[in-house]
């Protein structure tokens, strides 16, 4: 094909406009390390709200600490290190807290921070109808906060509580600018008018769409440890909201994207052989993946039903289908990144068919029915789980199918996935209409989260299933500071749900992926939580 | 959202009463004034039913308000008189139906649950988004009808029966495997055109095709029957024999008679984009009122799916006394009634 001179030029004209105005999208993200650059990053979950003392969202961390900075921080060891807190102290019977705040520090709207700010932060959480959650649970033992001078903030507790700095490291400890505290118009919601004192600034959130933040160009107050400190890197970052993983990675993949967060097992593959991409994953925090048994009704107040249940699925087999190979089996209740997980549970139980057929058997479900499924008295061996769909990630969904088919061929129990509406989810957990309660939770102190799920009558204690002397544990090792204290007490809580009493069937730790362009530095993992770091220290290299 | 009413009753044509003796001094005002006042009185009763049925539905949906605001939090007495107190549960539930129509009638629309912001707020910056995206969906789907059914009418039997195919296709593929093909090749593939971006008209495109699309199929099929159907009848041997061209006839005269089928699916096809604008803008990342509408239904958030259900109701009351206007305008049988 001939092309004439003027079609040649219209050509290249075309093909350097192009370039040009993919130059003016990308362009701004090849800018100076130091300098400026910036950069979009799809992530999958949007957040109910910006605040970061109503934070729920796991999958809404990664945002937190662009805006917000806390008392102090966790560092790569787990440890706390300063962050606006440049020392504290803690007084013998752990019920003081002084703290030795930073001086140079200011909120976005030009407010200093100091300690009456601090304590407004803590005071907020007191108001009737604010986080009354977080006033019940995280702060049970606070008594009150004293501003001795401007930098020396003094805290109270009634009682030792071992969580209380791993509350104030986490997103709810994040610091508001009294300010928004005193007159946001939705304090609640947060957004652009509720301000911290982070490395961005939130200037724009289209809700369906995207968050927008620019760098804080005052910023010098990184925590201890950091991997820079000084403003970001950035001079803006975008969030948008993609919530199809297959979009997600065909943005990143077409360079329309630089970072997407959320890579589901049957990409992973994909991104990987990309030359020009990078992958990267991490393990969460918290408790692993897994099925409470519900120890209140049958058939699971029999243990030998719940035992039996665990040996009936092979756990590596599944896992290996439904998430080819990128899944980490869980063997505890504690996920193994924490420093309490206690490995001497693995491989102590599961995937043994004829032992789970044994088991049953002597539970007294002999007979079968037509369908194959056991039968006692007169009553199908049925375990119902009740997922509410919003919370269904992960292919959890498939998950259960598998693990489905597996009890019902190698033991006859008919397992019913439902997955519903938040509301129907909610009436069959509260009247007690469920077997199986499905959960994790991604809490950077684990002990936070096996107060919410194993003591009598706690918040999400599902399994119904309450032990004395588990307790008494639980509420030593909250008491305690001593890491090596905590680790022993919670070993022993974990061989009692697990060995013992056989009421949880832990069954993958949840991890997070990034997946962004070659080109992108710096991204990384919270140390602690396991979840996407903020945009401080990422940049654009060439 | 994606209630659906048969092509006959959602606009049947209105025939209007003989006119009295005003209608005959003011003439031609009051034949046009006259249906839509009744129009508009019929709408207010059908919005208030639907705020009425909205409120009910979610009074009798299961899940426990309070529960739904605890969620996986403390559960406590306390904590659950709280809640209670802020959101004014307590009140008997015939005192919290006609506060919440008396709210509704100064326009305020409440405080959604969920993310603890004025529902007006949340709405003010959805309805935008969705409102341009239906109406591009729409605009797409007639155009593509209208030019695949004028290319095709009464031509050869083989290219009709690859346009029906076409729409046949267009009908039965969700939009959500429309979008995500039209994404891998349009998007990630040739680069032509960006997933999202709100500010940028060419990010609208392929968000209104994967839409616009299965209006085009039923649009499409519709219109060619009702174009070969008129091209068969008397009128049309008549122009022909006056020596009109064939495709004056169809513009002229065979289209407004094909129309008029078309039109009366308006009124279903409004429902199919409110409907698919809550897949397409999860798919595409799009701010709108679909998205926002998941979150609620989902999570139970009663002030926003109620304000929804309201708008929706006053989109289809809107759509439908058009539609009543628009057969007038397209039917002089409706204006030379006396």
């Amino acid at each position: 094909m001939k092309l004439t001179r003027s079609g040649l030029s219209l050509i290249l004209l075309i093909a350097l406009t192009a370039c040009g105005s993919s130059e003016g999208t990308s362009g701004e993200v090849s800018g100076k390390a130091s300098g400026g650059g910036s950069l979009t990053w799809a992530i999958e979950t949007q957040p109910i709200t910006f605040n970061p003392q109503l934070w729920a969202q796991n999958k809404a961390r990664l945002l937190v600490f662009n805006q917000f900075d806390a008392l102090v921080a966790r560092g790569a060891d787990g440890g706390f290190v300063p962050w606006l807190a440049k020392s504290w102290k803690i007084s013998a019977d752990r019920l003081t807290y002084t703290f030795e705040l930073r001086d140079d520090v200011t909120f976005h709207d030009g407010t200093r921070f100091d300690a009456a700010a601090a304590k407004a932060n803590l005071d907020q959480f007191l108001v009737p109808g604010y986080n009354p959650a977080v006033a019940a649970i995280q702060l049970h033992a606070f008594d009150r906060a004293e501003v001795v001078s401007p930098t020396t903030l003094k805290i109270t507790l009634n009682e030792p509580d071992g969580l209380f700095l791993d509350f104030l490291s986490s997103p709810l400890g994040g610091q508001v600018s009294p300010k928004s505290l005193k007159s946001a118009k939705d304090l609640k919601a947060g957004g652009a008018d509720v301000v911290g004192t982070g490395p961005f600034i939130l200037d724009r959130y289209v809700q369906g769409q995207e968050v927008h933040y620019r760098r804080n160009p005052a910023y010098h107050w990184a925590p201890e440890g950091a991997a820079h400190q000084g403003p970001a890197y950035l001079s803006e970052v975008t969030y948008r909201f993609l919530s199809e993983a297959a979009v997600r990675v065909g943005a990143l993949t077409s360079g329309q994207v630089q970072v997407i967060e959320g890579v589901p097992a049957t990409e992973v593959a994909l991104v990987k052989a990309d030359p020009g991409l990078t992958f990267q994953s991490a393990l969460n925090s918290g408790t692993s993946f897994s099925y409470y048994f519900n120890a209140s009704r049958p058939p699971f107040d029999d243990e030998r039903v719940r035992r039996a249940f665990r040996e009936a699925v092979d756990l590596d087999t599944v896992l290996a289908s439904v998430y080819r190979g990128t899944a980490t089996r869980a063997w505890s209740v504690v996920a193994r990144t924490s420093p309490f997980y206690d490995p001497s549970l693995e491989k102590t139980y599961g995937g043994d068919a004829a032992k789970a057929n044994a088991l049953l058997d002597a539970a007294g479900w002999t007979t079968r029915d037509a369908e194959g499924y056991r039968v006692k008295d007169g009553k199908r061996l049925t375990a119902r789980t009740v997922a509410s769909a919003p919370f269904v990630r992960d292919r959890r969904d498939i998950l259960a199918q598998a693990i489905q088919a597996q009890v019902k061929q190698t033991a006859g129990i008919d397992f019913q996935v439902k997955i519903v509406d938040q509301g129907t989810a909610q009436k069959a957990l509260d009247d007690n209409e469920y077997e199986v309660f499905e959960n994790s939770r991604g809490d950077s102190d684990v002990g936070a989260a096996l107060n919410l799920i194993l003591p009598e009558g706690a918040a999400i204690n599902r399994t119904r299933f309450h032990d004395p002397e588990t307790e008494k544990l639980l509420a030593r090792a909250s008491a305690s500071s001593d890491t090596a204290e905590r680790k022993k007490l919670y070993g022993q809580v974990q061989r009692a749900v697990v060995s013992d009493h056989a009421i949880v069937f832990p069954i993958y730790v949840p991890a997070d992926q990034i997946a962004a362009r070659a080109t992108v530095q710096g991204l990384g993992f919270d140390p602690v939580a396991g979840t996407p770091r903020s945009a401080y220290d990422v940049r654009v290299g060439t | 959202m994606t209630a659906t009413r048969t092509p006959e009753a959602a606009a049947g044509p209105v025939v209007p009463p003989p006119p009295g003796p005003a209608a005959r001094r003011f003439g031609p005002a009051l034949r046009w004034l006259g249906p839509v006042a009744r129009r508009a009185g019929s709408g207010l009763a059908v919005l208030w039913a639907a705020a009425t049925a909205a409120y009910g539905a979610l009074r009798l949906a299961p899940g426990d308000t309070v529960d739904i605001l605890i969620g996986e939090g403390a559960d406590t007495p306390g904590i659950r008189a709280q809640i209670i107190r802020e959101w004014g549960l307590d009140r008997p539930e015939i005192v919290q139906y006609l506060g919440y129509l008396g709210r509704l009638l100064h326009g305020d629309l409440g405080r959604s649950y969920q993310l603890q912001r004025g529902v007006g707020d949340i709405l003010a910056t959805q309805v935008g988004p969705t409102v341009r995206l239906t109406l591009a969906a729409a605009a797409t789907g007639v155009l593509l009808a209208l030019a695949v059914a004028l290319g095709t009418a009464g031509r050869a039997r083989r290219l009709r029966r690859a346009a029906s195919a076409a729409e046949l296709v267009s009908v039965s593929v969700p939009p959500f495997v429309i979008g995500i093909l039209l994404l891998t090749v349009f998007s990630f593939t040739l680069g032509w055109f960006p997933v999202s971006g709100a500010g940028d008209p060419t990010a609208l495109v392929l968000p209104a095709l994967a839409l616009g699309l299965p209006i085009a199929g039923v649009l499409g099929q519709v219109l060619r029957e009702g174009l070969e159907r008129a091209l068969e009848q008397p009128f049309a041997l008549t122009a022909r024999s006056r020596g009109l061209t064939e495709r004056a006839l169809v513009a002229r005269h065979a289209l407004r008679h094909a129309l008029l089928p078309a039109v009366t699916l308006v009124g279903w096809f409004t429902g199919v984009l409110l409907g698919g604008a809550v897949i397409i803008e999860a798919l595409f990342g799009r701010p709108g009122l679909g998205q926002v509408t998941m979150l609620a239904v989902t999570g139970k958030d009663m002030p926003v799916v109620m304000a929804v259900v309201i708008l929706s109701a006053v989109v289809y009351v809107a759509v439908s006394t058009l539609l009543d206007l628009a057969y007038r305008l397209i039917d002089p049988r409706l204006r030379s009634v006396r």
